[in-house]
């Protein structure tokens, strides 16, 4: 039986032939293939040494941009915000002046009238 | 002219010779294809791109023999893939292709048509194991070198296909015979 299912089996499963014109089609595809240019290779573009550096140079240009502009940002903050502090310390200087100077009339005022009212 | 002599033709660039090598080997690529998708369009498809690659790669072919292994190999690996990518094939489509085998040597091709749509029920591996055996005669240990499979595995692959077979056509011979006999 196994012997008899192996043979029908290579009987079932011989060679059979593709559609006619299978090889013109190839050879046709082959044709265009061989005359189109070649395509440009992303392989083979990166694996360029000349290329590889140029890429790693414009990588540390971007990077040293992006820090350096990074650096000039915070330091803008930075006079922003002392600035700032500046200006509010010296409006405080100016508030304490005119808080000191309103005392002095105040008090200048109620000495003069506890004068003129001696028995009050 | 030998096969080696127009291989060596082709590489140096010579297209007819490259057409001699694809004449040599179309039925076995395309069969083995057909047999493994289940569909002559996918099948003629799948044989056109492993010839394309063929020609791109025919540096790296050192003989003849090498030659046909490359295409086994290749054909049989895009076609596991393919299987593995999409859903199971229609298998009816294989039904008009019974007609194209002749059937000089007497033998049943209604069996033949129920193997053939057996070998198509096999998973992937199975099945390229199978066509291997019986299409292209390989023995076990070019089979294994082919599927990169070990060669244990292509005997019990081998050893189980054929026990599914065979109890499928005996179950169907049984169930034939109850019908006939009512």
């Amino acid at each position: 039986m196994k012997d008899d299912l192996e043979t029908e089996l290579r009987q079932a499963l011989r060679p059979v032939a593709p559609s006619e014109g299978f090889e013109e089609r190839l050879l046709a595809r082959v044709t265009a293939e061989r005359s189109s240019p070649p395509k440009p290779s992303r392989l083979k573009w990166r694996r360029s040494p000349a290329t590889r550096w140029l890429s790693a140079g414009l990588a540390a240009s971007i990077l040293a941009a992006v820090g350096i502009q990074h650096h000039l940002h915070a330091q803008r903050e930075r006079e922003i915000g002392l600035e700032a502090r500046r200006q509010v310390i010296e409006a405080l200087r100016v508030t304490e002046e005119k808080l000191e100077l309103a005392y002095r009339v105040v008090k200048d005022q109620s000495s003069s009238v506890s004068d003129e009212k001696p028995g009050v | 002219m030998s096969l080696d002599e127009q291989l060596a033709k082709a590489r140096a660039g010579d297209l007819a010779a490259f057409g001699d090598l694809v004449r040599a080997h179309k039925r076995s690529v395309y069969s083995l294809a057909l047999r493994m998708l289940g569909r002559r369009d996918l099948a003629e498809d799948m044989a056109q791109e492993v010839f394309m690659q063929l020609h791109g790669k025919l540096q790296s072919i050192e003989s003849s023999a090498h030659l046909a292994f490359w295409l086994r190999k290749v054909t049989a690996h895009r076609a596991i893939d393919q299987l593995r990518r999409r859903p199971p094939v229609e298998m009816t489509s294989l039904n008009d292709e019974a007609q194209l085998v002749s059937t000089v040597d007497g033998s049943d091709p209604l069996l033949q048509r129920q193997l053939r749509q057996l070998v198509l029920n096999l998973s992937p591996p199975a099945r390229a194991v199978v066509m291997l055996r019986y299409q292209e005669d390989l023995d076990p240990l070019e089979i294994a070198k082919t599927l990169d499979m070990p060669v244990n595995t292509v005997k019990s692959h081998l050893k189980r296909s054929l026990e599914t077979m065979r109890q499928e056509i005996l179950g169907q011979v049984e169930t034939r015979r109850e019908g006939h006999s009512t």
